[in-house]
């Protein structure tokens, strides 16, 4: 039982923590709350889906990657920048930019559930317990990216002056960074994690038209609890999450239908006894 | 100001339309807007139309409920199908086992609903933006795994059906409602625009200030939840009792994101934003029927393409355009005049070139 | 895309046309056209539809008639609302005479609610839930008498074909494993159709034969209709030391579920009901994990279960290339009764219909078809049960009803191949 929880639960941190962080880096530096996060991890399944069909992984992993990128950044170009004085216009306009893409996929492969074939079709057992191997592969990846995205932002010039635009907007502009440009960086960022957490996740995903509902729900909730904007903090907020999941799964069979409604009650919780989340900083009263 | 002498009488009445209502485009319109409502039955009694209406009322009244709690006050809600369908299911249980009429139980649902507006506006003490916004967003989901939970009470995925009519034929339910919906919003936009209104204005746009001039912003954050959690209420146990079904769907996602869309289309921060925009977009969704495929497709595009150019919403867009403000008394004027109505100073500087 | 253009101009065709003339039948084709499910209501529709025009219309009274379908997208999957909404315009502005289909029943529900406000008939034809009907049509018959179901059998009866097929999957287990006392793991979706089914299972896999089947519960776990993810659920059942697991699931999360069982090669035999594995795009939906699943299923490729199967599958698969599900052989045949009806009743008055309707006896793709006192279908030897499949080979294969003893007679449908353990199942037991 202990072992199946921990082996479990780690799996699905992988798998959740994926999801979280392009939308964490997305937040913290564009202040974007962009409810399509999830559609473009969707975009990047079905392209993958499309792609190999005509070529092998590697290229249409890439193709898939780049055809999302360009999506976020097209997105953000066109619609987010302009409008981002107005916060609840681009609730909205990422809401639609997801029901957008939801009903092109639609269009273009129906309602029917699809599978992207696995990188690493096997499991293995791990303390007794049974594996995917590919949800070990998003775990690595996961924890790989996390360390890139970590490298990035506190090794490099351009990392700072991302970092510098998220805390404070007004002040990186003040000594010369340009909001537009890290924006762009942050978004192009997070739509090519969405588009790795695709071609990781993918696999383990049954692929249709909504497929992104569930999980911005997930994403949403790690983010939050983790402290919006913090890369650790999405990722150790998937970590919660996952485990009270699995928690719920183990010790309540009866109730497994519960386990999304429990894990929003710690998140709950959570926020109650500490407003900015795990790993937020309690910002002075923003003005 | 500028109106008559208040004294309720024909001329006057006459006096008033002319000079404050008919000189402005907007209120002109509102006046048309309340007008078709109560005549279109003298035109079709087509079922399918009172049908396509009487929900646009309803989820209008929803989407003005959200309006007073996120767009004055800014505490952005993302989770308010938890007191349109709680208030739902509430009436329909209530009427099954007491077995009292929707007269008495969907009021006694709203008025759950407000209870767990303010269950739900407690922790948005502490919390702020985005994080009030999800954790409002879980409550729903919580409700539904509760629905599940106990199936013989709630019905589980099914929901409670055969709840009892809300009138004997459609018009009998497009009168009910229609006249509870502009009630209701006529509530809400004099209460916006009251004192609270103004505190529910402040908090959102500085509540330290608010805070540091004395005034308890707890108490109105409160209030803000509990009376857009009746409202919401109201139309959840309308919309049960007219569908005739209280079921798990009044709680999803889905319903909780749907007056969002339709608030900020038509503008928020006004109420009669969101009225406008339900009324604009809900008919246009049923009307998009005869291309099914493309149906959502063409609905996610327009609001894409509406925001893009008018991110204040419709309404604000249009009105921005058709009224302007006198520079001087900031009575406002429909665009066309050349003077302003109230004190006769030009609306528009002559500017003249000036010749270095 | 070209297909939205046409049904817009047919749509306006049928909008101008309407009023032009008065010899045809106006029939409601509800579902959600998105789905698999509403598509293939469609299909069936049509494919019946143009046979009976073809054969010169139906005949009622001495007025012959055409028939003309009306596409109604209730887009039921997302909104109970619209759902309702649909079925009202249908009525109204479209004016269709009777209704057929219908798929989610938490929005039948309200969709019925609405036809039966208007009076007018409406054959189900996806939607399983015994309430639709008991409890209506009887307590409340001149308010509900207008509807009917014509598949899938009521979700009470669906439970009786499912446990029938379990104690297939027990006996092999015991003749094959030689595993005296099997352990069955329950694994059935949170959903108010399928708790009288656990209860009834956790009773009679527990009971001694003849009754019962003489095993051992090893758990009971219900996740959510939608859950994208079962892997918990499969490594605590594989902990338990399942040897089969009895599966009541309808919605999307049947996919997950084959694709992980698949992939850890979960030692216990999946049976029971899964509505994604009845279709045939099971395989491409799991990567091919779905194999060895077996489930209740209405058709399967080569077995006759009437006359009338094997025509019925090889038109719908010339016609849209693709197998059909049961709510395509239930439209079908839902077309095929009413037609019969209106000829019976030389009326189309929906009162006289109604009782012409009651008197059905028809056999069609699925099986004979009578309705009992709540209008609906029927259960049993000589009328409709059902079938079990496999995913054998990469197809869909038969294994029940094989030399199925009910008192004193035996049923056997030709094409009917015996059960199969999953490969990884044998290796794992076999002592």
């Amino acid at each position: 039982m202990l072992s199946a929880i921990l082996v479990n639960g780690l799996v699905l941190s992988g798998i959740y923590g994926m999801l979280a962080l392009g939308f964490a880096l997305t937040y913290g530096v564009a202040r974007i709350l962009n409810l399509a996060h999830t559609a473009f991890y969707m975009a990047a399944a079905y392209g993958l889906f499309f792609f190999l069909g005509r070529m092998g992984f590697a290229p249409a992993a890439l193709l898939a990657s780049l055809l999302v990128l360009l999506i976020a950044l097209a997105a953000y170009k066109l619609l987010l920048e302009p409008l981002r004085e107005h916060e609840a216009t681009v609730l909205i306009v990422t809401i639609a930019l997801a029901l957008l893409l939801q009903e092109v996929v639609l269009l273009l492969f129906g309602a029917h559930f699809r599978s992207v074939p696995a990188l690493l079709p096997g499991f293995v057992e791990v303390f007794g317990v049974r594996v995917a191997e590919q949800a070990l592969l998003a775990l690595l990846f996961a924890g790989v990216v996390l360390l890139l995205a970590w490298v990035f932002l506190k090794g490099t010039r351009l990392g700072l002056g991302i970092r510098a635009a998220a805390q404070d907007q007004e002040a990186a502009e003040l000594v010369g960074i340009s909001l537009s440009r890290a924006g762009n960086w942050a978004v192009g960022l997070g739509g090519l994690l969405a588009a790795l957490a695709g071609l990781a996740v993918a696999p383990m995903a049954t692929l249709e038209p909504h497929m992104w509902n569930a999980p911005l729900l997930v994403v949403l909730a790690a983010v939050v609890l983790g402290g919006l904007g913090s890369l650790p903090g999405a990722l150790l907020g998937a970590v919660v999450l996952a485990f009270a999941e699995v928690m719920v799964v183990n010790l309540v069979p009866g109730g497994a239908f519960l386990r999304t409604a429990v894990a929003l009650l710690i998140l709950v919780l959570v926020l109650v006894f500490r407003p900015e989340g795990l790993f937020g900083t309690a910002f002075a009263e923003e003005r | 100001m500028t109106s008559p002498l208040r004294i309720w009488s024909l001329p006057w009445t006459l006096r008033y339309l002319r000079h404050e209502v008919l000189a402005l485009p907007g209120r002109t319109a509102a006046l048309l807007f309340v007008l078709f409502l109560l005549l279109f039955p003298l035109f079709s009694q087509d079922p399918y139309l009172l049908r396509v209406l009487t929900l646009t009322a309803l989820f209008a009244l929803y989407a003005a409920s959200w309006d007073l709690l996120s767009g004055y006050t800014g505490q952005v809600s993302l989770g308010h199908a938890f007191f349109f369908g709680l208030a739902g299911y509430a009436s329909a249980i209530l009427g099954r086992e007491l077995g009292l009429p929707p007269a008495l139980t969907i009021p006694l649902g709203a008025l759950l609903a407000t209870l767990a507006g303010v269950l739900v506006g407690l922790p948005s003490l502490r919390l702020r933006g985005p994080y009030l916004s999800l954790v409002t967003l879980a409550f729903p989901i919580m409700a539904t795994g509760l629905i599940f939970l106990f199936p013989r009470f709630t019905g589980g995925e099914l929901g409670l059906s055969g709840l009892p009519r809300l009138g004997q034929s459609r018009l009998e339910e497009y009168y009910l409602v229609v006249g509870i919906f502009l009630l209701s919003v006529l509530f809400l936009w004099k209460l916006a625009g009251s004192r609270v209104g103004l505190f529910f204005h402040a908090i959102r746009e500085d509540e330290v200030a608010v805070r540091m001039v004395g005034v308890n912003t707890v108490r109105y954050k409160l209030l803000a939840f509990a009376v857009s959690a009746f409202f919401a209420g109201l139309a959840g146990g309308l919309h049960a009792h007219y569908l005739r079904v209280a079921g798990p769907d009044s709680l999803s996602l889905f319903n909780s994101i749907q007056p969002v869309i339709w608030s900020v289309f038509g503008g928020i921060a006004t109420i009669y934003g969101p009225v406008a925009g339900t009324f604009l977009l809900f008919p246009f969704l049923e009307a998009l029927r005869v291309a099914e495929e493309l149906r959502m497709l063409a609905f996610a595009l327009l609001i894409l393409l509406v925001m893009r150019f008018l991110p204040q919403g419709v309404v604000r867009g249009a009105l921005e355009r058709l009224e302007e403000e006198c520079p001087r008394c900031k009575v406002k004027n429909a665009f066309t005049r050349k003077a302003c109505r109230a004190c006769g100073v030009p609306m528009h500087l002559e500017t003249r070139e000036v010749k270095p | 895309m070209s297909r939205v253009w046409i049904a817009a101009l047919s749509g306006f065709a049928l909008w101008a046309g309407s009023t032009a003339s008065a010899q045809t039948l106006r029939i409601g084709v509800v579902g959600p056209m998105a789905f698999v499910q509403g598509e293939h209501t469609w299909h069936g529709a049509t494919l019946a539809a143009e046979e009976l025009n073809r054969a010169g219309g139906v005949l009622v009274g001495n007025q012959r008639y055409r028939i003309e379908l009306v596409r109604v997208d209730t887009n039921e999957m997302t909104s109970v609302t619209d759902a309702a909404t649909a079925v009202e315009r249908a009525i109204t502005a479209q004016r269709v005479d009777f209704l057929i289909g219908g798929f989610r029943s938490e929005a039948v529900l309200a969709m019925t609610e609405v036809a039966a406000d208007y009076k007018k008939p409406f054959i189900i034809t996806g939607a399983a839930l015994d309430g639709i009907l008991a409890g209506r049509v009887d307590r409340n018959y001149e308010r509900f008498k207008y509807l009917f179901r014509v598949s899938p059998t009521k979700s009470s009866d669906l439970a009786r074909t499912s446990l029938l097929l379990l104690g297939e999957v027990v006996q092999a287990v015991r003749r094959d494993l030689r595993i005296e006392r099997p352990k069955v793991a329950i694994l059935a979706e949170r959903a108010a159709w399928a708790d009288p089914l656990v209860e009834t299972a956790s009773r009679l896999i527990a009971a001694p034969p003849p009754q019962g089947y003489g095993a051992e519960v090893a758990g009971t776990w219900r996740p959510s209709a939608t859950a994208t993810d079962v892997t918990p659920e499969l490594t605590a059942i594989q902990r338990a030391g399942a040897q089969v697991i009895f599966t009541v699931l309808s919605g999307p999360v049947g996919v997950p579920f084959g694709r992980d069982w698949g992939r850890l090669k979960i030692p216990a035999a999946a049976v029971g009901i899964n509505v994604e594995a009845q279709q045939e795009t099971w395989l491409k939906a799991t990567d091919n994990l779905g194999a060895y699943v077996a489930t209740l299923n209405t058709l399967a490729p080569a077995v006759a279960i009437s006359p009338k199967t094997i025509p019925f599958i090889s038109n719908f698969q010339a016609r849209f290339k693709q197998f059909p599900i049961y709510t395509a052989s239930g439209a079908y045949g839902a077309l095929y009764i009413l037609a019969e009806a209106l000829n019976r009743a030389g009326t189309t008055a929906a009162d006289a219909v109604v009782r012409a309707l009651e008197a059905t006896d028809y056999t069609g793709p699925a099986g004979r078809i009578v309705f009992d006192k709540t209008h609906d279908v029927t259960w049993g030897p000589g009328y409709t049960t059902g079938l079990g499949v496999q995913w054998i080979g990469g197809r869909m294969q038969a294994f029940w009803p094989r030399q199925w003893r009910v008192g004193n007679q035996t049923v056997s449908y030709a094409g009917v191949q015996p059960y199969q353990l999953p490969p990884w199942v044998v290796e794992a037991w076999r002592r």
